[in-house]
């Protein structure tokens, strides 16, 4: 079990190297196969699991007797590696397909390698983010996250995506400063790394770790004052929108409050206050800028934005001791995340068809590329909510939490009402780009559209599946 | 203990004979390249190897004495002298490929390559000089030749901005040390009194023993001389006005290593007083000039680094930064805080020796240093933009880089001494450090090149040097060997115990 643990770490950290050493010709195999044995290492642990349960936490890098990296493997961490892997491993096929000249929005002519080095750099850093039993190996690949992000939104290497890139990481990095403060403060107060050691804190001591927490998770996961490096970084390719910007490295921020609370036995309740305050105010933020949204991806990336508000708003719920709420977190990482990255391979797929991802030139989407226009109906459907896609399950159970905390708390009551209402809300806007953009006749660039490569088909196939069925398996290892 | 106490005498023996044979090579002729360039590998090979073989016997034994009691050296020297050895060998195998494109595009002749690698050599030996010296005079006269060495390698290229860069180094290092000479007649002064003998009482290991019995006032006033004499050539925020000048115009090789191992030694110096006034007087008061200077120096450095178009005056500023967090680390005490800060010292000079050796290398390919002509190094010259990409990620601390490491114990150690607020402060100006950093990289690693610039990494001889540093920059990035933990561990039982 450690044995793929670290393989997930280690395996695509090797094929990073690999892919800048050999020659640029084989960065796409290379890339593809790396990523895919990162996969079946994922995979074999999520099986393994699954079938002997056996959580457990190993010190690996020990100095001077304090503990600076370890590894933790428990349901949430060999859930949210999993998708890391699976849908890194997506990625990197699809982006076999995307990165080509025949790509009409953006040709690419070089820097594959490039791509392929950050990318399965990447994909070993969230795992050592999942897997880190210690608050210094959180904040180490933390910032390793950061890093692959910063190089491949600017991967084009213009002005503005240079800007953009700059920007992410700054924020980022900035409000990474409060888990360097936390990660000092426990050390200080308990003379150990370990994200265990939270639990050895007096309860003001608590709260002012896990302020620090806060402010790291709510960067890295774009919820406000911090949100605005989200939608700029959509400048980046669109693979890396949909797993960086998606799927994986914006869920670092929930994932390290998720990991810490659960660590954490008895969270001061003020700071699931603080954190459902914010993650609706987040949510109304997110909610009114969907509106004046006619790229796609900006559209995408301000959904984000609210969903990852659910899950910030569920893991603060559950501080207040509603267990359910806490399964509906981890439920929405893993169901979201298939989700949204279909959508954002759907953008992308039209970019590279239609060269356009402007959704009002966009229609008749279904009529002349189904295989897109099915994804979009399936990731609009998942995304708000809507039974039998997997978003319903955990929104569902997101709910179900809030209200059995809000009969006690009325504060919770009023956030999860409006919760639900922005729930409502997002589903009847996806409703009016649904219809406008996949039924009817093609438009001009829509018809004009080329042919799907064959790689990206597949990988639009694979997520649709998923989005049917990936909340039976978050369901099993909950259970 | 007396035969390997001459092994001190061997560490500085060595460089000053390679310096002589250097310097009489001018009389050659045309073979004169050749011989300079073995007898400096041979140089600083032996260099390396000795420093290597200081340290074990320093691990082994605690500390070594040679000359009756001249030089000294314990766990604290060592870990200077490391740094002197390790960089002056990497510094020293990179001057060899630069100084030959100098040579070829007629930067310097031939004579001018004798006096390069002479002063070199002279100027590593001032400098474990002034480490190993246990004599505090001499510790002084150390300090103050490596002014004298150093200045001749700033003005190597004889250009009107050099010369005035190492006119400009000289007066005000000068004038700074003059500062710290006041100081150690003060202390000796008072030791005097205490030892009541005209030798010993100029031995730092005497004063050390008897420091309790010293007058609090005069140590106090001595030690404000100090920071500032010694502080001056440290480039500690205000006094630091020679550095950008001296930094930018040296060659690379010689930049760094004032970057990376001259600051450090005049940091030593202090330190040497700060355990001997916090014996005498407590450590309250060198603790908070200490922290005074170094905040500020990582302020003031902060915007000064976010403004700079040169690229090597950016690294300078740079290094004024970090000497700032080394003061911090210093003054914020305890085990932890002089650990992180002996551990930064060793991280910074490494990090920065390869961002020079890279700007050294970027002056090659594009003739300039300035950072809106440098761009594209990604299409120019793949390896030498990994590598500059690397380093300025360090430089701005980020992992994986050992950096990273010794700032996060830095602050550690600031909330274990109760600052919260002053290292949340000092977070914030690192964060204008780091987003300057990455802008670095973002305008010269990605971007279109300029049209005349040849595309091809520079030779593998600049290359090796650069890719050996990045090696030890990720390595202590993801671990600290037990040998390096225990010398930095025994040298801040050093600074915080006296011996």
């Amino acid at each position: 079990m450690l044995w793929y643990a670290l393989g997930s770490i280690l395996v695509p950290a090797i094929g990073s190297l690999l892919v800048l050493l050999l020659p640029e010709r084989h960065a796409k195999k290379v890339g593809q196969l790396f990523s895919f044995l990162a996969f079946v290492c994922g995979l074999l642990l999520l099986v393994g699991f699954a079938a002997d349960r056996a959580s457990f936490t190993r010190d690996l890098v020990t100095i001077g007797g304090i503990s600076f990296y370890g590894v933790t493997i428990d349901a949430l961490s060999v859930l949210v590696n999993f998708i890391v892997v699976f849908i890194g491993w997506l990625i990197c096929t699809y982006s076999a397909g995307y990165m080509s000249p025949e790509n009409r929005e953006h040709p690419i002519k070089e820097g594959v390698p490039r791509f392929y080095a950050f990318m399965l750099l990447f994909i070993g850093s969230m795992a050592g983010v999942v897997f880190s039993s210690t608050l210094l190996g959180l904040l180490f690949f933390f910032e390793m996250t950061g890093l692959c992000s910063w190089g491949l939104i600017g991967f084009y290497g213009d002005q503005k995506s240079r800007k953009s890139a700059l920007l992410a990481i700054v924020l980022t990095h900035a409000a990474a400063l409060g888990l360097y403060v936390a990660t000092a403060y426990v050390f200080v107060n308990t003379g150990s790394f370990s994200v265990n050691a939270l639990n050895e804190l007096t309860d003001t001591g608590k709260i002012i770790a896990f302020i620090g927490i806060l402010i790291a998770c709510w960067g890295k996961s774009a919820q406000f004052p911090f949100q605005s490096w989200l939608p700029e970084a959509m400048v980046a390719p669109t693979p890396v929108s949909a797993y960086l910007h998606a799927a994986s490295m914006v869920k670092v921020g929930v994932y390290i409050f998720a990991r810490t609370v659960l660590a954490t036995g008895a969270v001061p309740q003020v700071i699931g206050l603080i954190g459902a305050i914010m993650a609706v105010v987040t949510m109304i933020y997110g909610f009114i800028m969907y509106f004046p949204q006619e790229d796609m991806k900006r559209l995408l990336a301000y959904s984000t934005i609210t969903q990852l508000s659910y899950i910030f708003l569920a893991i603060s719920i559950s501080i207040y001791g509603s267990k359910m709420a806490f399964n509906g977190a981890v439920a929405h990482i893993f169901n979201h995340a298939f989700a949204k990255g279909l959508f954002f391979l759907v953008a992308g797929a039209l970019a590279y068809t239609t060269g356009t991802r402007l959704l009002p030139m966009l229609k008749g989407i279904l009529n002349k590329i189904p295989v897109v226009g099915l994804g979009f109906i399936a990731a609009a459907v998942a995304i708000t909510g809507v039974p039998p896609f997997n978003g319903f399950f955990s929104k569902f159970m997101i709910f179900v939490g809030g209200f059995e905390i809000g009969k006690l708390y009325p504060l919770i009551l009023v956030l999860i009402i409006v919760t639900i209402l922005e729930s409502v809300g997002s589903f009847i806007w996806f409703l009016k780009w649904l219809g406008a953009s996949v039924l009817g006749a093609p438009s001009e660039p829509v018809a004009g559209a080329s042919q799907v490569p064959f790689a990206i088909s597949l990988v639009l196939a694979i997520l649709m599946v998923m989005t049917l069925i990936s909340q039976y398996i978050v369901l099993t290892l909950l259970s | 203990m007396q035969v390997s106490g001459n092994l001190l005498v061997w560490l500085l023996v060595i460089p000053f004979v390679v310096s002589l044979l250097a310097f009489w090579a001018r009389t050659l002729g045309a073979g004169a390249r050749r011989f300079l360039e073995a007898v400096h590998l041979i140089g600083i090979t032996l260099l390396l190897v000795l420093t290597l073989w200081v340290i074990k016997l320093v691990l082994i034994n605690g500390s070594l004495l040679a000359l009756s009691g001249w030089f000294y050296a314990d766990k604290l020297a060592a870990v200077f002298v490391l740094v002197i050895g390790l960089m002056g060998f990497l510094n020293g195998l990179y001057s060899i490929g630069y100084m030959r494109h100098d040579l070829v595009t007629g930067e310097v002749d031939r004579k001018g390559l004798s006096t390069y690698y002479g002063f070199f050599h002279l100027f590593l030996f001032t400098m474990i000089f002034t480490v190993l010296s246990n004599n505090i005079a001499l510790m002084w006269v150390g300090v103050e030749a490596t002014t004298l060495g150093s200045a001749f390698l700033v003005g190597l290229y004889g250009h009107k901005s050099s010369l005035e860069a190492a006119w400009k180094y000289v007066l005000i290092c000068s004038v700074g040390v003059a500062f710290a000479l006041y100081g150690t007649i003060l202390v000796y002064s008072n030791s005097f009194s205490v030892v009541q003998n005209a030798h010993d009482s100029m031995l730092w290991t005497e004063i050390v023993k008897h420091a309790r019995l010293l007058d609090p006032m005069v140590m106090k006033l001595a030690f404000v001389f100090i920071l500032i004499g010694f502080g001056t050539k440290a480039g500690l925020f205000p006094m630091h006005a020679w550095l950008p000048d001296a930094h930018s115009e040296a060659p690379s090789p010689v930049s760094s290593l004032l970057s990376g191992v001259l600051l450090k030694c005049a940091l030593f110096a202090i330190i040497r007083y700060y355990i001997v006034v916090g014996k005498a007087i407590g450590s309250a008061f060198p603790s908070t000039l200490l922290l005074i200077f170094g905040v500020l120096s990582i302020a003031f450095a902060a915007f000064f680094i976010f403004s700079q178009r040169d690229i090597k005056r950016m690294l300078a500023y740079s290094s004024v930064e970090n000497v700032g967090i080394i003061a911090t680390g210093l003054g914020l005490g305890g085990p932890l805080g002089i650990f992180a800060a002996l551990f930064h010292a060793i991280n910074h000079s490494i990090a920065k020796s390869l961002m020079f050796c890279t700007s050294g290398n970027i002056l090659i390919k594009y003739g300039t240093r300035d950072l809106d002509v440098i761009k594209g190094m990604l299409k120019v010259a793949p390896f030498t933009a990994f590598l500059l990409g690397s380093g300025a990620l360090a430089v701005a601390g980020s992992p994986p880089f050992n950096v990273f490491i010794s700032e996060l114990l830095t602050v550690t150690a600031g909330l274990n001494s109760g600052y919260l607020w002053l290292m949340i402060l000092c977070l914030l100006f690192l964060l204008v450090v780091f987003a300057a950093f990455l802008r670095l990289i973002g305008e010269a690693v990605f971007g279109s090149p300029p049209e005349n610039v040849t595309r091809g990494d520079v030779s593998f001889i600049t290359i090796l040097p650069i890719f050996l540093l990045f090696i030890l920059m990720f390595g202590l990035g993801v671990y600290i060997p037990s040998p390096l933990s225990d010398l930095l561990k025994g040298a801040a039982d050093i600074v915080l115990s006296g011996l």
